[in-house]
């Protein structure tokens, strides 16, 4: 499975870890509506540290889509609520 | 839906929208490769203007420096003269500097940093750019229609998703850059208009007042060590008017 940290490039991490990935990011979506931003954080580098213990880098000149976008590690609690409300966060 | 499904298809609508224009897929190859060279072309110019922001910063921390020495130095001279009262205010002046070179310091750091992240974004953009024109070229050499359709989806939803990413990272870095460029220039004016004392920047109003104890503390401790340097070093400090 292919997989996008945001700003920071691919990874290649292999399909069993995806349960754990998702428990994650169902923490994260709960810690974002209750505006926490200690768990966001805590949370947020947990599964980046993740992919990239469990991960491989994807080679630096080979062209693929990722399966998983990730966010940046030093999203704000503010940039993750507009990801959930507004427009998102890349410029239209 | 959770963060991720929503962080995949909001990368993806947005890159999609940069490719759709051209009826031909081959001009679709050739736009897309136009667009990277530009992007690649912006990201260094990036990295150029971080540099040249941090330099700038640099500079301005080696003046407060320069400052913290040379009111040290006031310090001693005003007490060799008998003047504890300017003494006092050149060591004041020195811990506003403190402070200041502190914020100084912390956005140097920041912006290393920034650039770091930068600079690896431009060697992983370089790469992909480079690895997409040879694809480019086998594809359209290779071209028939109802073929090539496939292969070149592919080769660009790889690209156009990094160009996404990379220009999230740009953007991101150029809004703290102007934070920090911003902050810097604040601390400017407050130096050339003499006012230093209220920069104490993001901390709330305890904190303030706590600094400003801990910073009029300091002043006490050296003066008194001064003074203590004065007379001898021997005796104890003299006894202090608090």
């Amino acid at each position: 499975m292919i997989i996008r940290i945001l700003t920071e490039g691919q990874f290649n991490l292999p399909g069993i870890h995806l349960d754990k990935l998702n428990e994650i990011d169902n923490q994260l979506v709960e810690a974002v509506e209750a505006e926490n931003r200690e768990q966001l954080s805590h949370l947020l580098h947990q599964m980046l540290d993740m992919v990239r213990e469990k991960g491989t880098p994807v080679p630096i000149d080979e062209l693929v889509e990722s399966d998983l976008i990730l966010p940046e590690p030093d999203i704000t609690l503010e940039e993750a609520e507009e990801m959930f409300t507004g427009e998102g966060l890349l410029p239209g | 839906m959770g963060m991720f499904s929503r962080m995949s298809t909001i990368v993806k609508s947005k890159m999609n929208r940069v490719l759709d224009n051209a009826e031909d897929p081959r001009e679709t190859l050739d736009y897309s490769y136009e667009k990277q060279l530009e992007m690649l072309r912006g990201v260094k110019k990036g990295v150029v203007e971080m540099v040249a922001a941090k330099r700038r910063i640099q500079q301005q921390a080696t003046k407060v420096q320069e400052n913290v020495t040379r009111l040290d130095g006031q310090a001693r001279q005003a007490l060799d003269v008998g003047r504890e009262d300017l003494a006092r205010l050149a060591l004041q002046r020195k811990q506003t500097a403190l402070i200041e070179l502190q914020g100084l310091d912390e956005q140097i750091a920041g912006m290393e940093h920034e650039q770091e992240k930068l600079t690896a974004a431009e060697q992983r953009l370089q790469a992909k750019v480079t690895a997409f024109k040879t694809k480019k070229e086998i594809i359209k050499a290779q071209y028939t229609a109802a073929q090539a359709q496939v292969r070149i989806g592919s080769a660009l939803s790889g690209i156009s998703e990094e160009m996404g990413d990379i220009s999230l990272a740009v953007e991101r870095a150029e809004t703290k850059t102007e934070l920090m460029r911003s902050r810097a220039g604040a601390i400017d004016e407050l130096a050339s208009a003499g006012v230093l004392e209220d920069f104490t920047g993001r901390e709330d109003d305890i904190g303030k007042q706590l600094a400003r104890l801990s910073a009029d503390q300091n002043v006490d401790d050296e003066l008194a060590a001064l003074k203590s340097g004065l007379s001898g070093g021997s005796n104890p400090a003299l006894p202090e008017g608090r």
